[in-house]
């Protein structure tokens, strides 16, 4: 039977059409995946449901009751709880408060009671911290009970994030991004306590996630979301195999690929052999960036562990991979944004881990961030002079016009009112005009039309033509591997595959292994039960958690708990023990 | 047990014992400081709770102790009430305008709610405060006169009786901090904190964000209005002068520079910007080598300034927070080494 029922959700943010009609159904007890490259309106969709964001239009039924118009805090008490994508717990708190706030909140307590700290308040105190300690036994939490949510690593905290759901007696949670910055080995053990969960305490739940071994694993159902439409359903066995989800996560397959697709690789490389030299000889020699056992992070994620890569003079080199898989910091710990943990880097001979960002610039590299790093007021010509103050030497816009002669004609235009392809233009300009020996693009297409992608890509060409080196990071991964020498694909935060990209041109089922997922084939493989990470998912716990008691049980329940000094849990499963004999 | 945990209970008895005897021995003018060291440790005290448990910038705590000086005078001189009356009516008063005040910040955080509160802080010290439409609350020019005043049979006058007054506030602001203490540890507490650490988690797990947000504002804005209210009882008179806008700036710098986050910060904080200046104009002047010198009243916010660059460094977690911290740390080691002492013997 239908929980939660969206109809015809459509929200805009300013000009963007962030949710277009949107539509789904969740049935009680079922974990329903929702997955969709960026910017697809995942999270939007997310807020939508806990009432963050207002939809302009369409209704959300949870439970038989429209929850128009209703605050957040009040969808909370209806029983729906979520967890944040950059994890969103109460930092200077420690993990128990963390579940005590929601806990206390559902109930009503009195503000000037708690503040007299009168006898009726102290009770209540107790009771919610023996609930608290409850769900974090179950969840394997209790060592942590006592330290700052915010001193704890990310895998715990997002598992935290579950606890904190959890103590709201939640009908649904909405799981954003549970996986990001996990590892491979702690995914599969997050899958195993998300179906555990589910079991035990009777809750569905709303999975958006990138990485797809997980959301094959436990969703039973799931959507697909992209440029804020529903772009198919299905069960997750059919949506691996659907060729518009494929085409949305990796691009659509240039054209002569498709048609020699079924047979083989051999064929392919010829094909392509005649266009962007795509089977030039690999460049050799020595290498101008060199990157070993490389780890980095934010605060206490470690995004990215034992990264090794190369760039050779002269060489387009692709990272492709899922979304949270580690290549945008990977570019950052390069230049040097983010202070590396482990590791080296080196550039031009040189050792340059943890230099500044502007001197490893100075020294020929040039990065141009997701979002290009543009100054929106700035004319384009001052953009592109504005090279000079980074080289110390007077540049000559009139070379960047050569290769960009769209931007001659702009060239007075404040970058703010150019289109995203001409600002992705004017960024890529800038950085040739600091003559680099090495030009590091995030996400060049983001947000592109195709043939403005086509035109940028063809630039990068250009570049190499005369000698610069490039590494990039790209969604499309079909337009990047066209242009691109060699590729890395990242998994999980490193790198688990590295090919010539005329190989993996042929070779499809690899790339959309690395997006869509491919471990679910080896799902019996390992039994729930199998936690390592020393976490044990106390079933019997659970069942007792999930037990819906009459009041006056569990009050004797918990006064026996007080007199004794035990927990609550404990008294339960005694109780149990004594029923079943 | 009510008031919460016994040890607490102890701490804030001591507490009382000991600050209640010291100004025994002081001429007037040091007996005034005291008493005002209490008034200004309770705008500190709200700003402790506003700031440092929920996180909202507020720029106006003095003026929520303005308008509890001017409702407790008002009351005593128009309507002749018992001075009692002034106090709850100032407290009122306070609450209400902090709630009112509240409103903006459900939509506004940061920069922008400290701009506005101190748009509101300028308002009421040119418009309200010194203007001669509201001078049925401010009694004028020259304000109001508190003469005789007594708190439940006590004589509070403003020379004669000071320290009985000082004692009152004395009790009543040590009844307050704990009453702090014992709302940090409690599930309100809790709530409080989870909306100055994140809003978004805190609304989407069932925290109220409006009804919270304003009983904070009220809460805090009673706080500074209470001891506002003393104000007038301990001068013996009101003027615009002591709550305009400098000085709320000046309370925010001090609890910034004391521990935000510290009910005891408060105390200190108090202490500090009652006692230092009045020293320094006092003593602060002579001849040192030949050369006269008068240290004034601004040299006293040029060294807070200093100060408070000297803290952000130094002691992030303000006076009160790291000493704190470092005690207990040195404590602790103090302790790890005689239990191996113990051990090896």
């Amino acid at each position: 039977m239908t929980m939660l029922r969206v109809r015809d959700i459509y929200v805009r943010f300013g000009g963007v059409v962030a949710l277009d009609r949107v539509s789904i159904d969740l049935n009680r007890g079922e974990i329903l995946g929702l997955i969709g490259p960026n910017g697809a309106g995942k999270t939007t969709l997310f807020n939508c449901i806990s009432g963050v964001v207002q939809p302009d239009a369409g209704r959300i039924i949870f439970d038989g009751r429209s929850l128009r118009r209703v605050p957040p805090h009040e969808r909370a008490r209806r029983g729906i709880a979520r967890t944040f994508q950059n994890l969103q717990l109460w930092n200077s708190m420690t993990l128990l408060e963390n579940l005590a706030v929601p806990m206390d909140a559902l109930g009503r307590r009195s503000t000037i009671a708690d503040a007299l700290g009168n006898p009726l308040s102290r009770f209540a105190e107790r009771a919610t911290m023996q609930r608290a300690r409850a769900i974090l036994h179950v969840l394997d939490l209790d060592t942590h009970a006592s330290s700052l949510a915010g001193d704890l690593p990310a895998g715990i905290q997002r598992r935290a994030e579950i606890a904190r759901a959890l103590a709201m007696r939640p009908k649904l949670i909405l799981l954003d991004e549970p996986a990001a910055g996990l590892d491979a080995g702690e995914t599969k053990r997050l899958a195993d306590l998300l179906n555990a969960v589910r079991e035990r305490f009777h809750v569905s739940m709303l999975l958006v996630d990138h990485d797809m071994s997980l959301v094959m694993r436990v969703c039973d159902y799931m959507y697909v979301l992209d440029f804020g439409k529903i772009l198919a359903q299905g069960r997750p066995a059919e949506i691996r195999g659907d060729r518009k989800v494929i085409a949305a996560y990796l691009g659509e397959p240039s054209a002569e690929v498709a048609a020699v697709e079924p047979d083989g690789a051999s064929q392919a490389v010829i094909a392509s052999a005649d266009r962007n030299d795509g089977a030039r000889a690999l460049p050799t020699g020595a290498p101008l960036l060199g990157v070993k056992g490389l780890a980095a992070g934010y605060g206490p994620l470690e995004v990215i562990r034992d990264v090794n890569l190369l760039v050779r003079p002269a060489e387009i080199v692709a990272c492709i991979g899922a979304n949270g898989a580690g290549k945008t910091t990977t570019l950052r710990a390069i230049s040097g944004i983010v202070k590396p943990r482990a590791g080296r880097v080196f550039f031009g001979g040189r050792d340059v881990t943890g230099r500044t960002p502007e001197r490893i610039a100075g020294m020929g590299l040039a990065h141009i961030p997701e979002g290009r790093g543009l100054f929106p007021r700035m004319s384009v010509e001052d953009t592109l002079l504005l090279a000079s103050d980074n080289t110390g030497q007077r540049v000559d816009p009139g070379v960047a016009y050569d290769v960009f002669p769209r931007l001659k004609q702009r060239r007075r235009q404040a970058v703010g009112t150019l289109s995203g392809g001409e600002q992705q233009m004017v960024a890529l300009a800038r950085a040739l005009l600091a003559r680099p020996r090495l030009v590091m693009v995030d996400e060049m297409s983001q947000g592109l039309a195709p043939t403005i992608v086509k035109q940028l890509f063809e630039m990068l060409s250009v570049l190499r033509s005369k000698g610069i080196a490039v590494l990039l990071v790209e969604q499309f991964v079909e337009s990047a591997l066209d242009v691109a020498d060699r590729a890395y694909i990242f998994e999980h935060g490193t790198i688990s595959h590295e090919a010539p990209a005329a190989e993996l041109r042929t070779d499809r089922k690899l790339i959309s292994g690395s997006y869509l997922g491919t471990a679910v084939d080896d799902l019996a493989a390992d039994p729930v039960e199998a936690n390592g990470n020393g976490h044990r998912a106390d079933l019997e716990l659970m069942e007792v958690l999930a037990l819906k008691v009459p009041p006056s049980v569990k009050r004797a329940i918990e006064e026996r708990a007080t007199r004794e000094g035990r927990s609550a849990g404990a008294i339960a499963l005694e109780l149990l023990e004594g029923v079943k004999q | 047990m009510i008031l919460g945990h016994p040890v607490r209970l102890g701490v804030a008895a001591a507490a009382f014992l000991l600050f209640a005897l010291i100004p025994a021995g002081f001429d007037v003018g040091l007996k005034f400081d005291a008493a005002l060291s209490l008034v200004w440790a309770f705008g500190i005290l709200s700003i402790v709770l506003l700031t440092g448990y929920v996180g909202q910038v507020s720029l106006c705590q003095a003026t929520f102790a303005g308008v509890g000086a001017y409702a407790a005078g008002m009351m005593f001189n128009t309507f002749h009430a018992g001075y009692v009356v002034g106090i709850v009516v100032g407290v009122l008063a306070a609450f209400a305008l902090g709630v009112v005040v509240g409103l903006p910040a459900l939509r506004l955080r940061g920069i922008t709610l400290a701009i506005v509160t101190l748009a509101i802080a300028l308002v009421f010290d040119k418009y309200v405060f010194q203007d001669h439409i509201f001078d049925w609350f401010t009694g004028g020019s020259g304000g109001w006169r508190v003469d005789g005043a007594d708190l439940l049979g006590l004589r509070t006058d403003s020379s004669n009786h000071l320290l009985a007054g000082y004692e009152v506030l004395l009790a009543l602001f040590v009844l307050v901090a704990l009453l702090m203490v014992n709302l940090h540890q409690s599930g309100a507490g809790r709530r409080f904190r989870a909306i100055r650490d994140s809003e978004l988690a805190a609304s989407t797990t069932g925290v109220n964000l409006t009804r919270y947000k304003l009983l904070a504002f009220g809460l805090s804005a009673g706080i500074a209005g209470l001891g506002g209210s003393f104000y007038p009882l301990i001068a013996g008179s009101v003027s615009p002068q002591p709550f305009w806008v400098f000085t709320s700036l000046q309370l925010s710098a001090i609890a910034v520079l004391m521990g935000v986050r510290y009910v005891p910060a408060a105390a200190l904080g108090g202490f500090f910007m009652a006692f230092v200046p009045d020293i320094l104009t006092r003593y602060g002047h002579g001849t040192f080598m030949g050369h006269s010198y008068d240290i004034s009243y601004d040299w006293f916010s040029l060294a807070l300034g200093a100060l408070l660059i000297v803290q952000l460094i130094l002691l992030p977690d303000g006076v009160w927070g790291d000493l704190h911290a470092h005690a207990a740390r040195a404590m602790a080691a103090v302790r790890v080494r005689t239990q191996r002492r113990v051990r090896v013997a």
